[in-house]
């Protein structure tokens, strides 16, 4: 199951961070976004590392904590996109597959004439998308 | 890379693995060090570290090398075990603890940047007792049974020259069972070199003695094991040492002078002496031969194909032995156990090379054993061998990571020793640059108490600011974890420093919610330190959490309280950012020549009262540049504005309350510096400041401070708001300063809840940037928070009394301008100036006397009308109040003022008036009081007048007024309709009848009534015709009944005056969209409708009556043309068709209006058709269709369809005209002519004759003179002919 979501601007401030737990982890949950940054950093710094999928947006598994499964995407324009899961194995084609459509979904949040770029996304539609897509999400691997 | 010696692992291997001497020694003994404040071994400690011992060592190859640096661990043999975990752990804290208080104290500064940090090199910012407490770590597991180098190399035996039968006692003290375990329970050889040590005390007894003892010593243990050592050969004990060498070693820094007081330099040189000795004497060439002599063995048993295959074979065979989780126990015989015993003495000897084979061979050994413990500590020594060797970095890694790997895997018994090798491991990884791959070797060296992983992750994180690229980002996570630990741990003081920390990578964020965490924590624990000011500071930080849910706000706010609370005090809290200051929205307004009778009036815009006193104020090219320029004021104070002392300084800030919560503030007031000296340097004044800039400082004032103080200089006032969650507040804070000088706004100060002060401080840029956007002319790039404060001026206050909100258009009023002038002394030179004459004007004084509005009534000698009208037209320009009123007042002066809302709308009333001061001496010469006025005009009556020749008479026109009553509830009473002029008359198409007046005009009624107008205008000069408005007589019809008063004089003031705006507004107005000039004086007419209100009082006061005009301007009469005509004849004519067709004679009287000769030409038509197109062309020279054109239209419904029934082209018609079809004659000014006509009317009917038309031009004789005057003239043009019917009957 996906417990949080988080959209970071290309100059590593966040604009859209979303937790699907009950529980009060918020804070947890932002840091492990926020630390999660340094490696996405390193990953696209020293391209010799991420080997053959230089060219890919998704960058994989970022780092396992105890828990949870910290997985990243880099737009284009730099702006990470970051899912914490506690899935413990999930296959990265699914992750792809849902960053995909996560994309997708951001890229018409911001196309938003009404959006203000760099500034935190507070579409509520994009919202509403958002969970189903992680409802859905959960799903996935039974089917 | 370094020299891997000279890294920090490196040094810390030479310190740690070095050979251990045993000391034994007897009470005595210790007894003569104490007297010095040492123990035996801490006296001996400074000179077993040997820096250049410089003795060559040979092992197991034939090769010498010389071994410069050695040392000697020396431990009392209770000590020789492995330490109590408890009581490690206990020192552990106590390390922790110590440090914690040690670092705390310099830790209140702010945290350094966070770039800065990665800048500095890593010994900087990784605290230092980080080094101890590994130490003390590693010290946790010496002594293991698993591994050598713990094991003592040596035995040093000290006795005391005092002691009875000290050969005796050399013996008891090795034989005695208290030795460690390690050597009685076979894990050590216990046959191991012994130094026999003779302590002599020189204070006690006489060196005779002693050299006895050490022969016997001598001859009974060896000549080369015996030594003696003199002590305390100082005799008073003050022995001084430059340097003193136990300091260092001595944990506990206390009297450090007192340490080795007895202890003279023959002594200390002997001590160096011995220990020298017993290093490089005895166990240097006791571990060689031992490593020899071992490797021997080890050579023949081990080496060799033969041999590995023997051992192989045979460990097979043990395979199904049952497992032991410690691994079999290896007695000090067995081959493993001297094995590592070579590898290990070969290490401390730092014979690495040797070291690694050793260690290899066994480790296979313990593999195959299943000695895990052992396996991992082999694999640990292999791992450091290769790193001292620099040799293969992988192979370094590998092995550490598989030792760690044992460790953790052989569970607890490993647990000590998984974090002594992490350690290395990490301090291995670090040598070599990986940084990131230490940080995760701390990381996971944290095991489950929360101390150790507290400094473990601490020791992380610095590890991933070091790492490159640099990891800001984890830097700061393990901090805020590793905190979060110490403060479970109850190590606040670590906690906090830990998360000051990582607060330097979160302050420039966007992560308010890490952020704002951390803050709030750090202040937390900071109360509970209490250290209330850096608590408060840090909580402050996240006051202004607007972002986070309403219970956040409210725990943070209640923290924020209760740590003020607990203070006791009030803090003065620089930049608070509750509430938060708008800073752009802040706007100064000051009078210095400017003066401002309401607030309203200081928000219009500057160039709109610049534009309004354009031509009053005095030397107009110095005002309008900059009014500082004026040489009255030096040129030094242009920076700075003026402003008048006594007078206040308003200033508008806005407050907003980011939090959901509703706070209360109080004591909202300026922050001022006054200084009495105008040449105080600018320095100065920066240097009494700086107090305040200091960010964030934390005051604690006196419940008086300095305001007190202040208060004979200026007067703050103070407001108390209370805010709800979200609001944004506005206020208005004053200064006023008392006496001259310099006074500069610093900032705001408020009271937040009653217990916390927050200053803000007013950056001028700010501010100033604001000025220029919101147009307050301050074109100063100086600071514009610094005023000027010359001493006090007169000041005019003015008001308008009564001046209605709201009033019906239409309403006249008196209204009273009052001017005070407060201070004593006087101005002169009064001047006024309106912006809009049209709702306001300035009236005669006499006024004042006066009824109103009886006084507007028509009186009989009404001959005053000439001298007001020149104050009309004056008043368009500034109005000079007489001299004579001006001079000093001690009562107000009363001006009356006419007002008239012209207009439905909102209207803005500006007045500005001007005065100097009596006093020349001043600063500043005049000043303007700006007075602004909104008021709101509602729509009253609708009036449109019509106005359309009378068919019957010649200068005789019909007008048609429709009023209609626009208002919601108010009705009005009609009471007078005036036409301006004196060549017209006026009065009611029918007499007035009681029954059927026109009361009361109730909301929303619609009225009619029906007028004549006649023109009576006498032959007139051009004088006459200019002054024609002001001289006139005027016609007057009165629509009520006589008993509510007589008529208004639409003569006099006001009405006049507000007449003469109206028609210079609705002649604007015209011209907008009417491209024709006024034709001659007689074609338009001025109407002035009169009405009454009668306001019900509730109070039972008679009710008041209020009078309101209505002036209609330029209204068209009829037609544009020149000339006038009148159809005459018989209206009904009998005529008997049988005999002959019928001829009727008419006459048409044509009058020339106009001040020129006239052309006129009269055609006749026959065909209805030529009607019809000349109907349509009635513009075909030129008219252009204008309002009045179309009330034409409607007019002509009154004298019935123009055309008639529309007959059918082809009909031939009933009648023709007679005569000539076309008559011209020439028409002087002013004249009339009777033209004869004849028409012929074929069959009885009735008969419409209009179809015919005047052609007139102007026949300019004198052409020129009037070209000026009517510039767009028009001098031809067409008239349709007037419908005139005729009916022609068939006669009996």
């Amino acid at each position: 199951m996906i417990v949080c979501l988080a959209v970071v601007g290309h100059q590593n401030n966040p604009l859209y961070i979303q937790s699907f737990t009950e529980a009060d982890d918020a804070l947890k949950l932002h840091h492990i976004v926020h630390c999660s940054l340094d490696v996405v950093d390193e990953r696209v710094n020293n391209p010799k590392k991420s080997g053959p999928t230089i060219n890919e947006a998704f960058l994989g598994l970022l780092y396992p904590t105890e828990n949870y499964k910290v997985y990243g995407y880099l737009t284009n324009t730099k702006v990470k996109f970051i899912l914490v899961t506690t899935d413990l194995d999930v296959r990265d084609a699914d992750v792809r597959n849902f960053f995909r459509r996560f994309h997708a979904a951001y890229v018409d949040a911001v196309t938003n004439p009404f959006h203000v770029p760099g500034k935190k996304i507070t579409s509520k539609i994009f919202a509403e998308r958002v969970s189903t897509m992680v409802k859905s999400f959960g799903l996935s691997p039974a089917s | 890379m370094a020299d891997p010696a000279n890294t920090k692992l490196g040094r810390m291997l030479l310190d740690e693995i070095t050979p251990v001497v045993m000391v034994l020694r007897t009470p005595l003994v210790e007894e003569s060090c104490r007297k010095n404040g040492l123990s035996l071994i801490e006296m001996l400690a400074p000179y077993s570290n040997f820096n250049n011992i410089d003795v060559p060592v040979r092992t197991a190859s034939d090769q010498p090398y010389r071994l410069r640096k050695f040392k000697l661990r020396l431990f009392y043999d209770s000590e020789i075990r492995q330490p109590n975990i408890e009581a490690a752990k206990e020192r552990l804290k106590q390390v922790i603890t110590r440090a914690g208080d040690k670092d705390f104290s310099d830790q209140c500064s702010d945290p350094p940047d966070i770039e800065s940090l990665v800048a500095t090199s890593q010994q900087e910012f990784v605290p230092s007792w980080f080094q101890n407490f590994n130490k003390e770590l590693v010290d946790a597991v010496s002594f293991s049974e698993h591994e050598a180098f713990d094991h003592p190399v040596a035995c040093l035996v000290a006795v005391s020259s005092k002691d009875k039968d000290p050969i005796g006692k050399f013996v008891d003290l090795f034989n005695t069972n208290q030795l460690p375990s390690l050597l009685n329970d076979g894990a050590m050889d216990p046959k191991i070199l012994k130094y026999f040590l003779l302590v002599h005390d020189n204070q006690d007894g006489e060196l005779e003695k002693a050299t006895g003892v050490l022969t016997a010593m001598r001859s009974t243990f060896g000549a080369n094991d015996c030594r003696l050592l003199c002590i305390n050969s100082s005799a008073d004990g003050m022995e001084e040492h430059q340097e003193n060498p136990w300091a260092s070693y001595k944990n506990i820094a206390s009297n450090s002078k007192q340490l080795g007081c007895f202890l003279n330099v023959d002594d200390i040189e002997e001590l160096r002496n011995t220990m020298h000795d017993l290093s490089s004497k005895h166990i240097i060439p006791h571990m060689e031969l031992k490593i020899r002599v071992l490797n021997q063995q080890v050579s023949a048993t081990r080496k060799g194909f033969r041999n590995q295959i023997k051992n192989l074979w045979w460990r097979k065979g043990k395979d199904d032995a049952p497992e032991n989780p410690n691994g079999p126990m290896y007695t000090f015989s067995s081959t493993e156990s001297q094995i590592r015993v070579l590898g290990d003495y070969a290490f401390m000897l730092r014979d690495y090379e040797l070291a690694l084979s050793n260690y290899r061979l066994i480790s296979t050994d313990y593999k195959l054993d299943k000695a895990w413990k052992h396996y991992a500590g082999v694999q640990e020594m292999m791992g450091l061998a290769y790193f001292m060797l620099d040799q293969s970095r992988k192979d370094a890694e590998y092995c550490m990571e598989n030792a760690f790997t044992t460790y953790l895997k052989i569970g607890s018994s490993g647990g000590r020793n998984v974090t002594r090798c992490g350690i290395w491991w990490a301090e291995m990884l670090k040598a070599r640059g990986q940084f990131k791959d230490a940080a995760g070797v701390y990381f996971r060296i944290s095991g489950e108490e929360p101390l150790h992983s507290a400094v473990m992750l601490e020791q992380a994180s610095y590890c991933f600011l070091s790492s490159t690229p640099t990891m800001l980002r984890k830097y700061g996570f393990h901090l805020v974890l590793s905190g979060d630990l110490y403060k479970k741990s109850d190590q606040i003081k670590h906690a906090i420093r830990t998360y000051r920390g990582a607060l330097s990578v979160f302050k420039g964020t966007t992560w308010n919610h890490i952020r704002d965490h951390v803050h709030f924590h750090i202040g937390k624990w900071y109360a509970f330190l209490g250290m209330f000011d850096e608590a408060i500071k840090h909580i402050l930080e996240v006051l202004a959490c607007g972002h986070q849910s309403k219970a956040t706000q409210e725990l943070f706010l209640w923290d924020f309280f209760r740590i003020v609370q607990e203070t006791g005090k009030t803090f003065e809290v620089f930049r608070l950012q509750l509430p938060v200051i708008n800073f752009p929205s802040i706007k100064i307004v000051f009078e210095d020549h400017r003066t401002y009778a309401s607030p309203s009036a200081a928000i219009v815009r500057e160039s709109l009262w610049q534009s309004l006193e354009g031509d009053m104020i005095p030397s107009l090219s110095a005002m309008k540049t900059n009014w500082l320029d004026s040489k009255v004021l030096p040129k030094k104070y242009k920076e700075s504005n003026v402003c008048v002392a006594g007078e206040a300084i308003k200033v508008d800030i806005s407050f907003r309350n980011p939090l959901q919560i509703p706070v209360s503030i109080s004591n909202v007031s300026l922050i001022c510096k006054h200084s009495a000296e105008y040449d105080e340097t600018e320095s100065d004044a920066i240097g009494s400041l700086t107090e305040c800039h200091n960010d964030k400082e934390l005051r604690t004032i006196s419940v008086s401070g300095d305001f007190s103080l202040d208060t004979s200089l200026f007067t703050l006032s103070e407001v108390d708001i209370s805010m709800q969650g979200g609001e944004t507040m506005l206020v208005q804070l004053t200064v006023t300063p008392k006496i001259e000088g310099t006074l500069k706004l610093v900032g705001v100060r408020w009271k937040l809840s009653a217990s916390v002060i927050g200053i803000c401080n007013f950056h001028s840029d700010i501010i100033r940037k604001k000025v220029a956007k919101g147009k307050r002319k301050l074109k100063q790039v100086k600071d514009n928070l610094q005023f000027l404060v010359i001493k006090s001026l007169p000041r005019l206050e003015g008001v308008v009394d009564d001046l209605p909100k709201t009033v019906y258009a239409g309403e006249l009023r008196r209204l009273t301008l009052e001017l005070r002038n407060p201070s004593k002394i006087s101005v002169k030179n009064l001047k006024m100036r309106i912006s809009h004459p049209r709702f306001l004007n300035i009236a005669a004084q006499e006024v004042m006397n006066s009824e109103f509005p009886t006084c507007l009534r028509k009186q009989e000698n009404s001959s005053q009308s000439c001298t007001q009208m020149d104050a009309a037209k004056a008043a368009n320009s500034v109005f000079v109040f007489p001299e004579t009123t001006a001079n000093s007042w001690e009562t107000p002066l009363k001006w009356p003022l006419w007002f008239r809302a012209a207009a439905a709308g909102s209207i803005s009333l500006y007045m500005t008036i001007y005065y100097e001061m009596e006093d020349a001496s001043s600063v500043i010469t005049y000043r303007t009081l700006r007075m602004h006025y909104n008021l709101e005009v509602l729509p009253s009556l609708e009036v449109s007048l019509q106005t359309s020749p009378c068919p019957s008479r010649l200068q005789e026109f019909l007008v048609r007024m429709d009023v209609v009553n626009r208002t919601s509830s108010e009705s009005f009473l009609v009471h007078q309709l005036s036409c301006v002029g004196d060549q017209w008359e006026l009065a009611l198409l029918r007499p007035i009848d009681s029954a059927v007046s026109f009361e009361l005009l109730m909301a929303g009624q619609a009225m009619s009534c029906f007028f004549k107008l006649k023109y009576g205008r006498r032959q007139g000069s051009t004088e006459e015709k200019i002054s024609s408005l002001a001289t006139s007589g005027r016609a007057d019809v009165r629509l009520v009944d006589s008993d509510s008063g007589g008529l208004f004089d639409t003569s006099i003031s006001p009405f006049d005056l507000f007449h003469h705006y109206e028609r210079l507004h609705q002649e604007r107005h015209e011209q907008g969209s009417d491209g024709v000039g006024i034709m001659g004086h007689g074609s338009t007419v001025d109407f002035i409708l009169i009405f009454e209100s009668q306001r019900e009082s509730n109070a039972g006061l008679p009710s008041t009556t209020e009078v309101f005009s209505h002036h209609k301007c330029h209204c068209k009469i009829a037609s544009n043309s020149p000339i006038w005509w009148l159809m005459d004849g018989p209206r009904t004519v009998r005529h008997d068709f049988s005999a002959a067709f019928c001829e009727i004679n008419l006459s048409m009287t044509v009058y020339n209006s106009s001040e020129d000769v006239v052309s006129v030409r009269i055609s006749t038509l026959d065909s209805t058709s030529a009607i019809n197109s000349a109907s349509v062309s009635g513009n075909e020279v030129g008219w252009h269709d204008t309002s009045h054109l179309s009330e034409i239209k409607v007019t002509s419904d009154v004298m019935g369809t123009r055309f008639g029934k529309a007959l059918s082209p082809e009909s031939v018609s009933p009648f023709i005209w007679s005569g000539s079809s076309s008559t011209r004659f020439n028409l002087e000014p002013l004249s009339s002519v009777v033209v004869p006509l004849q028409i012929s009317v074929f069959s009885p009917g009735t008969f419409d004759l209009s179809n015919y038309s005047l052609h007139w031009n102007l026949v300019t004789s004198c052409d020129g003179g009037d070209d000026d005057e009517h510039g767009s003239r028009v001098s031809s043009g067409t008239c349709q002919g007037h419908s005139y019917h005729i009916t022609v009957l068939q006669k009996e």
